[in-house]
């Protein structure tokens, strides 16, 4: 009988009320030879403070560029399940909306040809399938195209765009996040599958403020939706809440990032400056039923959020304040287009158009792709926009700046 | 979005070139057969759908021959 694998150290991780993707492999494992060796693997890792994968090399099936992330460890004499361990991705229905039956056929497929391990969701949002063999791909891939399936992004392409629930389950969405999603992935086909820019490409989609598919942190271009009018409010369920034991004033007003609400204890009314209004969803999501969005409802883009790689993290920088969005999406479309030209023809090999930004200027975009400046655009607000120095502030520190005489150290 | 066919000139400067290095970028390949960028995407696309060229993922995305470039070391 062969003897147990023991593990130690990740057993630690199995530790405590939460889920534990070792258990998760554990039971894997029972079936999967490559499962198995991956707890060896991942122990080897912990004993060693050292990751064992090489990454890199093939990445698709046949016509395709992206969907495959190659991995091979660097132990295959000691684990040779995991010579070969590729990652797959699956392109993700809009919202990640899903049958059990559509469940049931990924995880059957990926059961037969890979090692039955999947991650729901990588961070992009693809449905992340790992570890199979080289010569399992293209068999994978064709059954999952004869299921209905596709696959995502990887490498220097469009990756998958994501949206969040939106309309299907949001009353906050204020366009179809959905059904723009779907769009854009059947548009952009060539640009998902076939890598031929700088580095990766990400859109991400949320219905409101709220941003629940952190767009704002993680895209190249984040959509995000708002409102151009002002927000409504509705003054007898103000006075519900209120009657209700809500402190307005310190859970709604106190809470507005521009101070732009006004809650009148006396009168018990709740006001607002609507030019002052940031459109952040605060009080909406505090005070649902008393406040509402505006009824002129679009989006905001953003550009150029990413994680640390050529530089720092960068958050997204609004580009167009307010842009209605309704099928076929012409107008974003075209927009689209001219950044994506002018990113790849003056970005290096991978830097983000973020990056590229922050290389060459905010105004050197906006010129390229015909975006007149306005100002939402600006990126933070200054700080000290006056500094007056009294004359005699100048000659003390001429004084001290001056180098010393001959002689003197 | 439907592109047309790529230019069968073009697709055969893409193989010839990349018959010279190891691997390129889709745009150093334009570059170096002057040609427009979009005209050797288009070639590249099809060019591996014939499964004579491939992608291949090393910090960024490069396209090669088919089997010129193996795993990494």
């Amino acid at each position: 009988m062969e003897e147990e694998r023991k593990t130690p150290r990740l057993d630690e991780l199995e530790r405590g009320p939460w889920p534990s993707f070792v258990t998760e492999i554990k039971r894997a494992a029972v079936k999967s030879e490559a499962a198995d060796d991956l707890l060896g693997l991942l122990e080897k890792s912990y004993e060693d403070k050292v990751g064992h994968w090489k990454h890199g090399g093939i990445v698709g099936v046949k016509g395709y560029g992206g969907g495959v992330i190659g991995r091979y460890t660097d132990m295959p004499e000691e684990f040779p399940h995991l010579r070969e361990f590729h990652t797959m991705r699956l392109n993700q229905p809009s919202g990640w909306f899903y049958t059990s039956e559509a469940l049931r056929k990924i995880c059957d497929i990926w059961e037969k040809h890979g090692s039955g391990l999947t991650n729901f969701h990588g961070s992009t949002g693809d449905v992340i399938l790992l570890g199979t063999t080289t010569s399992e791909l293209q068999p994978t891939f064709d059954e999952f195209s004869d299921a209905g399936f596709d696959l995502g992004g990887s490498g220097s392409d469009l990756r998958s765009p994501s949206c969040c629930v939106g309309p299907g389950r949001c009353e906050f969405a204020c366009y179809d996040t959905l059904d723009m999603c779907f769009d854009l992935t059947n548009e952009y086909q060539d640009e998902l599958h076939r890598p031929m820019w700088p580095y990766k490409f990400k859109i991400k989609m949320s219905g409101c403020a709220n941003d629940c598919v952190a767009a704002i942190a993680r895209a190249d271009l984040s959509v995000i939706g708002t409102w151009r009018d002002c927000i409504r409010i509705d003054q007898d369920e103000v006075k519900a809440y209120a009657a209700g034991g809500l402190d307005i004033q310190t859970a709604v007003c106190d809470k507005c990032p521009t101070r732009a609400l006004h809650f009148n204890a006396r009168s018990g009314e709740l006001s607002v400056d609507g030019e002052d209004c940031s459109r952040c969803m605060h009080c909406v999501n505090v005070m649902t039923k008393a406040i509402r969005q505006g009824r002129e409802k679009g989006a905001t883009l953003l550009i150029g959020a990413k994680s640390t790689i050529v530089k720092s993290a960068f958050l997204s920088w609004v580009v167009v304040p307010f842009m209605k969005l309704e099928s076929p999406y012409t107008e974003f479309k075209e927009l689209l287009s001219r950044i994506w030209d002018w990113w790849d023809e003056n970005g290096k090999t991978r830097e983000r158009i973020g990056e590229l930004i922050y290389r060459v200027g905010m105004g050197e975009f906006l010129r390229a792709v015909g975006l007149p400046p306005v100002p939402q655009m600006v990126f933070r607000p200054r700080a000290n926009p006056y500094v007056f120095w009294p004359e005699d502030e100048i000659v003390k520190q001429e004084q001290q700046a001056a180098p010393p005489e001959s002689g003197q150290e | 979005m439907d592109k047309g066919p790529a230019n069968p000139e073009i697709k055969e400067k893409v193989l010839q070139y990349l018959d010279t290095v190891e691997k390129a970028k889709s745009k150093d390949i334009a570059k170096a057969i002057g040609e427009e960028k979009g005209a050797v995407d288009l070639a590249v696309k099809e060019l591996s759908m014939e499964d004579k060229v491939e992608y291949l993922y090393i910090t960024t995305t490069f396209v090669a021959l088919k089997g010129k470039v193996g795993a990494p070391a």
